[in-house]
Order: C-alpha cells, then structure tokens, then sequence
C-alpha cells in the first residue's frame, strides 16, 4: 500500500498558512500514528468485504482556497422547510448563509479547541478518525446548555462541487448539556467529479439529553465516503440515528455508541440504497458498559445491479452491564443476480442477564407478493415500486421532523421509480 | 363469459391439468370439489394468470377472446378475480393504500375515473360495512398480523371494491370460524347476480349450506371427471372420491 501521496498532502498541509499551527502538533501526532497502524486491509476483521484500494490508487488533493465557492451559493434546491442550516462547501464554513437556531452555541475553527483546552482526540482512534484529525477542516462544533430544549431543528449541509480530486474531512462536535434536546441533519449532496469524504462526528450526550440525529448521504456518484460517528450517552439519554444512504461510489459508516450511563438507549436504523457499481457499508458497534441500557440496530439495504452492501452489527455486553436489552436486525433485498450483500450481526455478551436477539435475513422479492398486486389489477412495475417502498418503510417511519421524513420518503419514491 | 377447453398446464415441469374444459355462464355459480394434489388450486391460478404456470394444450377464453397471452393486471382489469386461499402478508404496505392502488388501477383499465381519497374512503367504508370489519382494519399492513377469518375477509372486501364479473373462489371457506363462514357467504351471496358468475373451489360441503350453486365438478387428476347438481356435494361428503 502506498501512502505518499497522503504524505505529500500532510506537507502541503502544515506550509498553508491558513491552517493555523496551534493546531500542528494535534495533527502531526495523529498522523505519525496512521503512518504506524496504515489503512485497514481486508484481513481486520471488520473490513474483510470492503476493498479500500481506491484510497491509495486516487491521489486526492487538499481542498484550497479557490476550491470555496467564487460566488455567493444557492442552495435553493436543497431547501428543508422549518429547519436552520450551517454550509460547509469543499470543506470551507459558509459563514454568510449560515444560522443555528436559538438554543444553540455554534463554534467553527480553533473556537472549539480553545474550549475544549486542546482534549479532543480519543485514546481509541481508527485510522479514518486518526486521518480526520491530522487533515480535519474548519470544524464545526454545536453545544446545547444544560435543560435548553431547541425547538428548530439545525441541519448541517455539506455540499462538494467541482472538477479536481479533492479530500475533505469534515469535523462536528456535539455536546448536549443535562437536560437539553436536539434535532440534527446532517445532509451530504453535490456533484463533486471526483472526493473522497472523511468524516468524523462525536456526540457526548449527558444525563437526561436526548438527540435525534438524521444523516443523508446523497453524495455524487463518484464520492468515497467514510463515516466515523462517536456517540457517548450519560445515564437517561437517548439517542435516535436515522441514516439514508443512496449516494457515492463508496461509502462506508463506522458506528460506535457507548453507552455509560444507566438507563441510556439508543435506536439505530439505516437504509441503504445501491445501484451500479456502489458499495454501501455499515459497521456498528454498540458497547453496553452500564447495567439497565438499550440499544436496538435495525438495517435494511435494497441493491440493484453490481451493487454491493456490507452490514457488520455488534453489539457487546459488558460483564456488570446487566438487565440489558439489545436488538439487531438487518434484512436485505437483491433486485439483481449479481448484487451482493454481506451480513454479519454479533453478539458478544458477557453479562448473564441480558435479553438480547439478532437476525439476518437476505433475498428477491417475493413472487407470491407481486403476482398478488398484479392479480388486483395493480402493473408489475407498480406493484415493483409499491412492494420495494414497503420493505424499506418501516426504517425511516418513526423520524419526528415530519419535513425531514417527508423529504427522505421522496428521496427513496424517487430512488425506486 | 367463461371457456376453458382442453386445459393442459404443468408447474416446475410436473404436469397437473390434463384437459379440463369447463363453460360458465354469467349468473352461474360453479363449485368444483376434488382431493388433494387434483389440481383445483393450478387451475385457479392458470385461470389469474400466474406466469410460473405453464399451460401446454388448450385455451382459456374470457368473453369470447383467449386470455392465454394476457398479463394477471389486465386480466383483473378484465374482471377477473382471485381469491387466495394463502392470501400473501406484505408488511410495510397499507392496507388501505393497496386497496386504493387495485381500485384504482382496474378503473383506470376500464376507462373509469380515479377515485380521490375521500370519495376512496367513502366507498370502502360501505364495504366494510359488508364483510363485518371495522375502519381500523384498513390501515394495518395488507394481511399482516390477520387471523385466517381476516384474510378471508380481506378477499372479500376486495372482490366487492374490485366488482368483479368473474370471481374464483380458492377455498375462501377453509379456516374460517362459523361466524365468519356465514359473514363470507352473505358478501358472496350479496354480490352475486345474473352478470357475475362465480367458481368456487372447496373441501367442504358446509359453504354450500349458505348458497345455490348451480353445479358441482369433481376434479381428479388435473381433469373433470363428474358433474352434477347440488346434491353431489352431499354424496361427495359422505363416501369421498373413491367411488367416481
């Protein structure tokens, strides 16, 4: 594996100097650690179906100063009524369309390290957290006070246009106070030539908080997505996770959930859409680390075509993490012989009192089903579409912000026709 | 309305009619009996339009025209109905939705306007009136989590908003409590005039204590081999299919 052309971009990284050294030594570490552990291969256990030679074939550049947009942007066509929205354009903060709702502490660039008196790496850190931290952009941080209920949804909007090979590696923090609630979108779109996307998120949820976080990943058909999302949860927290994903030639969701608190819960559900030649993924890990705590995973991919999909659940019950219950269930639907989907949920319990169940199932579309409708007089194609709609329905069903519910429902209408 | 003649089909390679021929007039309510594996739920299922069906010999013909070559939705928009006897349970699909989807598809096919939702929710509520069902019923998923009565039901409900001219009934009987035989056998019984004609595929001669057919077809080894009147259900009850 070569890794030159991620070490000649970290070289033109520290000489920009708009990227402030205060931040260099945070970075430099981080980096030398990638360099020591290298990109996961398809012998980690968690990658064994997802090929990443892409990453070191492409040479993706850091985004510059003329990769920002030239003129003010227009986001019309990604309106979501009733919501705030911050602008991250090729990784640059578009602070001149952006609002956050009342409620809501927003701090971009170096605010957040200044706050955070420069804590912010974690001692576990993957290789796409560590790449995030040693090339990550003008992050984006939102605090909620402690019992600050924000009642306008904020949505963070990242759009990736233009015509070079670019690497961004977005950065949100998200602390909700004692007591606070929020609704957070983040939604990926653009038509970018040619990105590879390293996000990383990181939630800390404490007592009594709750967040409910939906992401939509419709990135250009040509965007390799990586997803790491960090979420801590405090006793009565909870965490609601709705992701949508139909876009990018790769993508690929690393989910970490700890629960700490007791009586923590969080709901886990992810539809994957894939046609072509895409390769959608989700790895979830959820750790039970406190007694009374739930987590519930549910995961549905529809592939079409060459498409492929890869579901890695685990969930893991600590020792003293008694009286827990954990839930996974991953169903898929191929639409195509060559489609390929794999499909590994686990358990790993080490607690005697647990009440815990998973289940894989993968298939075609049900024959009896379609000649059902048809026999009702209802087309195939019609019957195709009202059957598709219905298996991937109940994922999406319990988001709250009905204007994000509706705008994805269109999204999977618009996907199946 | 109806002419099956010299009905040959064969499923996965095995073949299971072997000639049936059958004439149905509108009005008319055939029954066709028969042990298992005779091939009544093949013959139903050719008759929809069920393309795992292969028919080898014969044709089907529905007011005067083959249907052999025409799709199941085209043939419902013809007025053609199919009862299930494994009606199929499709979770994430509204009951309601799908019942508006099939009304609305076969009006479309017979040139009728597209019913808006409330005129939808008007009419199906009157329908639900028929089959003894409440309001709640239409917006669970189609047939998921319904008793076997329900599903039954649930045929019904859409054989009457579909208005069918011809429906086969594939053992809408089976399963079902008395008083749901009865509510069933009253939907038919309502339904049925000197237009609609009816094929009705059992086990039992119990159905028929609710209804007049106007004959009884024995089938054995994927072809009619007796026809009678009513009576014959009762004689068929009694000694079974040996003595045919």
């Amino acid at each position: 594996m070569s890794f030159s052309n991620y070490q000649n971009e970290f070289k033109k990284l520290l000489d920009r100097k708009y990227f402030s050294a205060v931040i260099h030594p945070l970075r430099k570490d981080a980096f030398s650690k990638l360099e020591k552990i290298g990109f996961p291969t398809q012998k980690w256990e968690n990658w064994r179906f997802t090929n990443l030679s892409a990453l070191t074939e492409n040479h993706f550049l850091i985004s510059e100063v003329n990769d920002a947009p030239q003129s003010k942007l227009d986001i019309s066509q990604y309106v979501i009524e009733g919501l705030q929205s911050i602008v991250i354009y090729n990784g640059h903060f578009q602070q001149d369309i952006s609002s956050v709702p009342e409620g809501i502490q927003l701090l971009t660039g170096l605010e957040y390290f200044e706050h955070k008196k420069g804590q912010v790496s974690h001692s576990e850190d993957s290789p796409f957290d560590l790449l995030n931290t040693a090339f990550m952009d003008s992050g984006v941080c939102l605090i909620v006070d402690k019992n600050i209920i924000v009642e306008t949804p904020v949505r963070i909007l990242f759009i990736s246009n233009g015509d070079s090979s670019i690497m961004v590696n977005p950065r949100v923090h998200i602390d909700m106070g004692m007591g606070s609630s929020l609704t957070f979108v983040e939604e990926h779109v653009g038509d970018a030539v040619s990105l590879f996307q390293n996000e990383a998120v990181y939630i800390t949820l404490e007592k009594n908080s709750g967040i409910e976080h939906i992401r939509i990943q419709s990135n250009s058909e040509n965007t390799y997505n990586m997803a790491n999302l960090h979420v801590k949860q405090l006793e009565v927290s909870k965490y609601n996770f709705y992701q949508y994903s139909d876009g990018g030639n790769f993508s690929r969701s690393n989910i970490y959930v700890d629960l700490d608190g007791e009586n923590s819960e969080c709901n886990l559900n992810c539809l994957s859409l894939s046609r072509g030649n895409q390769h959608l993924d989700n790895s979830i890990i959820v750790n039970h680390n406190s007694p009374n705590t739930y987590s519930s995973q549910v995961a549905k991919s529809v592939l079409f075509d060459k498409s492929t999909g890869v579901f890695n659940g685990r969930t893991v019950v600590q020792k003293d993490a008694q009286k827990i219950v954990a839930h996974q269930s991953n169903k898929n639907l191929l639409l195509s012989k060559s489609a390929k989907m794999n499909s590994n949920p686990q358990l790993e319990i080490y607690a005697d009192d647990v009440k815990c169940s998973h289940g894989s199932t993968t298939g075609q579309l049900d024959d009896d089903a379609l000649f059902y409708f048809q026999s009702r007089g209802i087309p195939k194609n019609e019957a195709f579409i009202l059957l598709v709609s219905g298996f991937v329905s109940e994922v999406m069903e319990k988001i709250k912000f009905e204007p994000v519910k509706n705008y994805i429902d269109q999204k999977i209408n618009s996907w199946v026709a | 309305m109806l002419e099956i003649k010299n009905l040959h089909a064969k499923v996965e390679g095995k073949q299971i009619l072997n000639g049936v021929s059958l004439s149905v007039k509108p009005g008319e309510l055939h029954v066709i009996m028969g042990p298992n594996g005779a091939g009544k739920s093949t013959l139903a299922n050719v008759l929809a339009g069920r393309d795992k069906f292969e028919v080898t010999e014969g044709d089907i013909q529905f007011n005067r025209e083959s249907i052999l070559e025409m799709l199941p939705e085209n043939r419902a928009g013809e007025g053609m109905f199919l009862s299930f006897q494994y009606p199929v349970a499709i979770p994430g699909v509204n009951n309601m939705y799908f019942l508006k989807a099939a009304v609305n598809a076969v009006r479309k096919y017979r040139g009728e306007d597209e019913l808006d939702a409330v005129n939808f929710l008007k009419m199906i509520r009157e329908k639900l009136k028929v089959v003894e069902l409440d309001d709640s019923f239409i917006h669970r998923p189609v047939n998921e989590g319904f008793s076997g009565g329900e599903k039954k039901r649930n045929e019904i409900l859409q054989m009457i908003s579909l208005q069918p001219k011809l429906s086969i009934l594939d053992e809408t009987d089976s399963g079902l409590d008395i008083d749901a035989l009865r509510v069933i056998a009253e939907g038919i019984n309502n339904y049925r005039n000197n237009e609609r004609a009816f094929i009705l595929i059992t086990h039992y001669q119990r159905m028929l204590n609710y209804m007049q057919p106007d004959y009884i077809h024995v089938l054995m080894d994927g072809k009619i081999v007796k026809s009678g009147p009513k009576e014959l259900a009762h004689e068929l009850e009694e000694k079974g299919y040996s003595w045919i």
